[in-house]
């Protein structure tokens, strides 16, 4: 029996409607014996590219199309005369989703031009407000076929048994499409007449013979399998925002993909009921047959998958050349402007690479990068390239690549060579605040015919699913908040294997039974897509072809032109994709040199700092990197300690060997054993010093591979790069061994020296980082710890107001504090929108003047009012120029921004409530205030100083005026608590205890392959990092995770001057400890910290481990973000008594 | 030290059971004031020399009797005047009396939260928080001045004078019950406005019913609408009458249902409470030449009469017993 092709099939990628991955569709399809199948997502074609790769992969020919809500035509619109009733506002909950607009199925037919008219038809749908909605002036299109449903007008009217109508209304698509319309018939089994009974399926078989329409069968297919149907019910409650109700309409359970042979059942049932004989049914399968016959789309042809289409030249300066020869007179006018015109090895190495580009044909590309670059440049952004484009030295003289390649020894075959055929891809970074204003450039420069950009699905994970799904079974709200806070965050599907294995989950495990059904619907929704957002950085720039080859839709907050496609779908589909990624710390970094410049009239150009700068350096070795680029993490702050960088080359090494792969091989060790001469420098042949002399000895780059290979081998150093990419695949490993030993014995080397280096191949090949990464990242580095070091207030101003770092904004604020940097409070006389640097009269210091911007719940126009209306005389003058509102007047009280206006916090508020009260009313007749400048008290009680900590911790989520933990000072002296300023004096293998704020806890991957919780504490006198290995989890990984305030016992541990760290062993949560303290005093204390402990099961996963690429292994737990709140999001003080402010 | 405030620890919707407790205050004194529908305040001031008891101990007194009689236990607070009793009563446990002796009101109250006292809501309390006044020694403290621009001039009188231990109020006898409450809760989020009007029918049909045994008529009728998120919805309707007339309820509380326009809320469950209860014979009702009316409300007679005689689920709206 032939198979059956379902012409009707969503996937996930239809927003919270199909519950089935487009693989797994294609998957089921080829195992039910199916020739094709077609994939309609609602509103999108985002899922079209994987499901052509998943369709090749399982051998069933793909077709596409969409299903769109289609405005009415014209010549039936409902007379408008007809008011409707305009249901009331609801008081809560909000207003149902409509979803009342007829739907229709359109596939591609005619190949590229089928596909294209797709495209067309997704973007116009997208072009209106709110939902989309094809207008029907937009529902035309070449090449396409329509099905017509039972979501269509038409098979509502023949639900409604008006036949009549539905022949009127089949009248304006019969004109459109001719044809190449289609009746769609389904049978779900449903009772009635509505969408899927067989009454409708029926009538709409009878009304197609009637209007001589070809009808097909289809099954409108939700969910791949029988048995999906409750996942269904809470995608449907999910995107309804309404509970399941067990009461109402439920899915049929029958929308899966039905194999041909109830298929044909279901033909027969359909056209017995429509009175015709039982053999009609092969006749309505052959029509589906038929039609889905017709629909050729090829992947590779029509779709363009594996082409490349870049601007055209004319675009990109090329004027009437070809790019490449504007490309070659570019890089040669840079080589004179940069001076490099005398050096023969120069013009060698442009030449070579002028080679490769034209060998690809992508001269193009390189001036389209060119071009957005100059026009970034221009605007006065900040801007830099990142990646492996660094390596070629056509970008550094195209203006791209900041570092000089042949300076730091970067290779342009690391980045694009013959022997390479992917895109190459440039990564440049400018200031994250003005990243969109680059785009609109871009799409200024190229038109928004040629670009758009990237989208980024987001999909389902744990406590996403978790939500969704306790909303849907009617949890309590705390309860579902609770639930999902616990998790880290991990994938939906492992839900219950987290629940088993991770010791925070414990007490969660124990009521899993009452929530058994939670989990298996959680599980079900594993990464679903529930969104679609705004890649952060990709920018498609393709040529005018742009809007036939993919579906471009505005983005919800900006309106940019976006792409459906997310990246790898448009790598596929050979679209040029650029990544321009917005870097917070050039923002902090502009914005600290603006300030610099606008307090004291000092210019500073941070890209021609003087290099080797020993306060810099001084800086760095101390490891009070807080703030700075890439050096600031727990891990890097200890690696920095043992490194000791003196020189920019050290940076380079540093940020290298900071990454998950050498940290895991263990390069840093001997390394750092022969920095300090504690190990000689060994060389496996003296051939290869040249490459791995600046590293010790030590494989540290993806260059040295490329070099040492090319070296031995002789092989040049393009094939030496394929080579490296190879030597991360186990399976490829083998044979490039054999290659390897083959060539190098050819080369003349010894058996033992091909032993030795084969050996360092294999171990570190493919854990090196790239050294053009590292220079570009080591930039900025540098950069900033300069800053650090010479304009710390300024340095701080930015970094609080970009935010750029992993620490919540209250650390930077401790650590400027303890650096002496003078903390300047919020005052609406002197702050300015964002962060500013201002002269302390007393010391002649420059201090830190906290920003407006940082209070809670300020719009942009509010804190531009107040600094533009600055100063002001009265807190009457203030209420009246600033027009604040009355929740922000009241917030600015309470952190103190208005003592200038004289009365306590307390008496301020009670004014602005009747100065808001009297601007309400008819003209505030009575000035509340005791005339002149100073304000009246009212004899309300201050607050106290616990209240403004509190307070300053709500509205600014900094303790602005001292470090909170000032206040457990006494109570931590009692316990014998040392501070981390004296921590430095224990000795190693000493048990201390160590207390304070949680500021960053993480899971990294390590070599061990074993679960690690490293957390850091900031006690006031500076940072304490801690590690928890897996023998204390159960005692403590609950309590690290979900308290803010922190008192650990451990064992310190000591690896080198500047390093240190404090294994925990036992955690309370201190905030509880000093409420007993408080109340019930020290007996209280020792009560709490006499209660047993969970006692340590250790490995919970039975040994099981992740198998990484890079052939290490890792927990399967490590690497997420943990559960418990993020800590810069809190906001509370764990005192909040009902008299707090706020 | 004179005036007892008991409640009794009586399961929800026995409040039937109220007259005869207050019965049993009644033989101690004359001023009882039932507080619905579980509570009394009782003025001892007499009691006290007839007995020769002081009113702690004549609080255990009650306390025997009610648990002898009626197997109903109760907790019992006792201070100078009605306020302080009432607030004594948060404090009491079962077993323990808890009293405020008439010099030391200003200690007690000093520490209290402001939402501890009598006729101090969730707003007013959110603002007297707000401005630092949590406690009632705070709110004493404060200048009568500054109070009443917070709350207004006569709440921030009657505030400054009350946590200052000036209690005013006395013991009426024989003040009647003053609202009338009926529950629905909903197994889940529910979001269906047929169930939420079928459950307001019949929490109206009950509060009719209920209304007509105490023959009371009830001026004012309160939706209160809770919702999954733990918040809540109040609206509050005056009726054109007084009346305690099944039908009339359930038109006024679909009224107040259809103000609040709900689509998607979740709907945890729905509370009416019938306010303002006079007696029925006090009550006017305005006659109409429409017979219906006059029909429906001897229909209501007789099926309270049956429901008297065959239980609650006797008689009943056609869509609730489906």
């Amino acid at each position: 029996m032939p198979g059956f092709t379902h012409l009707r099939t969503v996937s996930g990628f239809s927003l919270r409607y199909g519950a089935s991955h487009p693989e797994r569709l294609a998957e089921r399809a080829s195992e039910r014996g199916m020739d094709a199948l077609a994939l309609t997502d609602r509103d999108s074609l985002a899922g079209t590219v994987r499901f052509a790769k998943a369709c090749a992969k399982a051998g069933v020919r793909p077709l596409f199309g969409v299903d769109l809500a289609v405005g009415e035509p014209e010549a039936v619109r409902r007379d408008e005369s007809v008011r409707r009733e305009r249901r009331r506002t609801p008081v809560r909950g909000g207003a149902f989703i409509d979803e009342s607009t007829p739907r229709a199925t359109f596939l591609a037919r005619d190949g590229a031009r089928g596909w294209a008219g797709l495209c067309r038809l997704v973007t116009a749908a997208h072009a209106g407000e709110g939902t989309p909605l094809l207008p029907w002036s937009g529902d035309h299109g070449d090449g396409l076929t329509v099905l017509l449903g039972p979501g269509s007008d038409v098979g509502r009217a023949l639900a409604a048994g008006r036949p009549d109508r539905a022949a009127k209304l089949l009248a304006p698509w019969r004109e459109v499409y001719g044809d190449a319309l289609r009746l769609e018939a389904v049978w779900h089994g449903r009772p009635g007449t509505g969408s899927g009974s067989l009454r409708l399926a029926a009538r709409t078989v009878g009304f197609a013979a009637e209007q001589r329409i070809r009808p097909v069968l289809s099954n409108a297919v939700r969910y791949a399998d029988p048995g999906q149907g409750q996942v269904a019910d809470v995608l449907d409650a999910a995107r309804r925002l309404v509970p399941i109700d067990p009461a109402g309409e439920l899915d049929s359970g029958e929308a899966w993909l039905k194999g041909a042979g109830t298929m044909l059942a279901v033909a027969e049932q359909i056209v017995e009921a429509a009175g015709f004989r039982r053999d009609t049914a092969h006749r309505l399968l052959e029509q589906t047959r038929a039609t889905a016959a017709e629909c050729l789309v090829d992947p590779e042809d029509d779709l363009g998958i594996g082409t490349v289409h870049f601007p055209e030249p004319h675009l990109v300066g090329a004027g009437r050349r070809t790019a490449q020869r504007a490309l070659a007179s570019r890089a040669a006018a840079g080589m004179v402007l940069r001076g490099h015109s005398g050096k023969r090895e120069y013009w060698e190495r442009m030449h070579h690479e002028l080679d490769i580009i034209a060998h690809h044909g992508f001269a193009s590309y390189f001036l389209t990068v060119a071009q957005v670059v100059d026009d970034v440049r221009g605007m006065g952004i900040r801007v830099a390239a990142r990646g492996s484009g660094a390596g070629s030295l056509v970008n550094h003289l195209l203006g791209i690549a900041h570092a000089d390649p042949l300076e730091h020894g970067l290779l342009m075959e690391r980045f694009l060579s013959k022997e390479r055929v992917v895109l190459p891809d440039i990564d440049i970074d400018v200031e994250s605040a003005r990243r969109l204003e680059v785009y609109r450039a871009i799409i200024d420069r190229f038109g928004t015919e040629r670009v758009a950009t990237v989208s980024m699905p987001e999909t389902y994970r744990v406590r996403h699913a978790v939500r969704d799904v306790g909303a849907a079974l009617s949890m309590d709200p705390a309860e579902i908040d609770r639930i999902a806070k616990s998790f880290p965050h991990i994938r939906a599907r492992d839900a219950r294997a987290a629940l088993e294995e991770l010791p925070e989950l414990r007490q969660l495990a124990g009521e899993k039974e009452k929530y058994a059904r939670l989990w298996e619907l959680v599980e079900s929704l594993d990464a679903l897509p529930r969104g679609i957002a705004m890649h952060p950085c990709g920018v498609l720039l393709s040529d005018a072809s742009l809007l036939s080859r993919t579906p471009v839709v505005p983005t919800s907050g900006e309106g940019l032109p976006m792409s459906q496609f997310d990246k790898e779908d448009v790598e596929d589909l050979g679209l040029l994709k650029l990544d321009v990624l917005g870097v917070r710390m050039q923002s902090a970094m502009a914005h600290a040199v603006a300030e610099v410049e606008r307090a004291t009239g000092e210019r500073i150009d941070l890209d021609t700092v003087p290099e080797g700068d020993p306060a810099t350096y001084r800086l760095v070795q101390s490891t009070e990197t807080l703030g700075c680029f890439q050096i600031e993490s727990p891990g890097q702050r200890d690696l920095v300690g043992r490194l000791q960088p003196a020189t920019f080359h050290d940076l380079v090494v540093d940020i290298s060997l900071f990454r998950p792969g050498p940290v895991a091989a263990d390069m840093v060790r001997p390394f750092i054993e022969a920095r300090h001469g504690r190990a000689p420098v060994r060389y496996p042949h003296p051939d290869l010093e040249e490459p791995l002399k600046g590293t010790y000895g030590v494989v540290v780059f993806h260059e040295q591979i490329i070099d040492i290979v090319a070296i031995m081998t002789g092989c040049g150093r393009g094939e030496a790069d394929r080579v490296r990419r190879g030597l991360s695949d186990p399976e490829s490993q083998g044979r490039i061994r054999v290659w390897f030993a083959q060539h190098a014995a050819a080369g003349g080397y010894d058996a033992e020296t091909i032993q030795r280096t084969w050996a360092i191949l294999e171990g570190f090949g493919s854990y090196g980082f790239c050294k053009a990464h590292a220079v570009a990242f080591a930039v900025p580095t540098y950069q900033s710890a300069w800053l650090k070091a010479h304009h710390p207030a300024a340095f701080y101003a930015g970094l609080l107001t970009h935010d750029p770092g992993m620490y919540p904004k209250r650390l930077l604020l401790a650590d400027a504090r303890r650096r002496g940097v003078p903390i300047l409070p919020l005052d609406v006389n002197r702050s300015a929108v964002a962060h500013r640097i201002e002269l302390v009269s007393e010391s002649k210091e420059w201090g830190l003047r906290l920003a407006l911007s940082d209070v809670h719940g300020i719009s942009e126009a509010e804190a531009e009012r107040i600094e533009a209306g600055q100063p002001y005389a009265s807190l009457l003058d203030f209420w009246e120029r600033a027009r604040p509102s009355r929740p922000l007047a009241g917030r600015l009280a309470q952190v103190g921004a208005l003592d200038a206006f004289g009365a306590n916090r307390r008496d301020l508020q009670l004014h602005l409530t009747e100065l808001h009260r009297g601007a309400r009313g008819a003209g505030g007749s009575q000035l509340p205030l005791a005339g002149g400048r100073k304000t009246a008290p009212a004899g309300l009680p201050d607050l106290s100083s616990a209240e403004r900590l509190s307070a300053e911790l709500g509205v600014l989520s900094m303790d602005a005026s001292r470090n909170l933990m000032d206040d457990h000072r006494e109570f931590l002296a009692e316990l014998g608590v040392v501070p981390s300023r004296r921590l430095r004096e224990a000795r190693h293998g000493e048990t201390v205890l160590v207390a304070g704020t949680k500021v960053a806890t993480q899971t990294p991957p390590i070599r061990s392959g074993k679960r690690v919780i490293f957390t850091t504490l900031d006690d006031g006198t500076g940072l304490v990092d801690l590690a928890f290995f897996d023998d204390s989890h159960d005692a403590c990984a609950h309590t690290v995770f979900h308290s803010w305030l922190l008192l650990v016992r451990g064992v310190v541990q000591r690896r080198g001057p500047r390093s240190l760290s404090v294994v925990g062993a036992a955690a309370w949560n201190l905030a509880d400890l000093a409420e007993l303290r408080a109340g019930g005093g020290l007996d209280e204390v020792a009560a709490r910290l006499a209660e047993p402990v969970p006692e340590g099961g250790g490995d919970s996963t039975g040994g099981r481990r992740i198998q990484m690429p890079t052939g290490y292994e890792m927990h399967p737990w490590a690497d997420l973000r943990p559960a418990g709140q993020e800590p810069s999001q809190i906001r509370k003080l764990w005192h909040q008594s009902p008299g707090s402010a706020g | 030290m004179t005036i007892l405030c008991v409640r009794f620890q009586l399961p929800p919707m026995y409040e039937a059971a109220l007259p005869g407790l207050l019965g049993l205050l009644e033989e101690f004194t004359p001023v009882v004031q039932a507080l619905p529908p579980d509570g009394a305040l009782a003025d001892l001031r007499g009691a006290e020399r007839y007995f020769g008891r002081d009113a702690v101990e004549l609080a255990s007194v009650i306390r025997v009797r009610a648990l002898a009689l009626y197997g109903v236990d109760c907790l019992i607070g006792a201070g100078p005047g009605p306020m302080l009793a009432r607030m004594a009563l948060r404090d009491a446990r079962p077993r323990m009396t808890c009293e405020v002796p008439a010099d030391a009101v200003l200690e007690f109250l000093a520490e209290k939260p402001v939402a501890a006292l009598p006729g101090v809501g969730t707003a007013t309390a959110r603002t007297l928080c707000e401005y630092g006044l949590d406690t009632l020694g705070r709110v004493a403290a404060a200048p009568l001045s500054t109070l009443q621009r917070l709350v207004g001039a006569r709440a921030g009188r009657e505030l400054h004078e009350r946590a200052n231990g000036v209690d005013r109020g006395r013991v009426v006898p024989n003040g009647v019950s003053r609202s009338l409450a009926a529950e629905r809760p909903f197994d889940l989020d529910e979001v269906d406005p047929d169930r939420h009007r079928r459950a307001l029918l019949s929490a109206a049909g009950e509060l009719g019913t209920r209304l007509r045994a105490l023959e009371k008529v009830c001026r004012t009728l309160t939706l209160t609408v809770r919702y999954a998120d733990r918040t809540s919805t109040t609206r509050s309707r005056t009726l054109a009458e007084p009346t305690a007339h099944s039908g009339a309820l359930t038109r006024t509380a679909y009224g107040l249902y259809e103000s609040l326009g709900l689509q998607r809320a979740r709907v945890r469950a729905v509370l009416l409470r019938a306010e303002g209860l006079t007696p029925a014979e006090q009550a006017s009702h305005q006659l109409t030449f429409d017979p219906v009316d006059e029909k429906v409300r001897r229909i209501e007679e007789v099926a309270d009469r049956a429901r008297a005689k065959f239980g609650p689920r006797a008689v009943m709206p056609g869509t609730l017993a489906a």
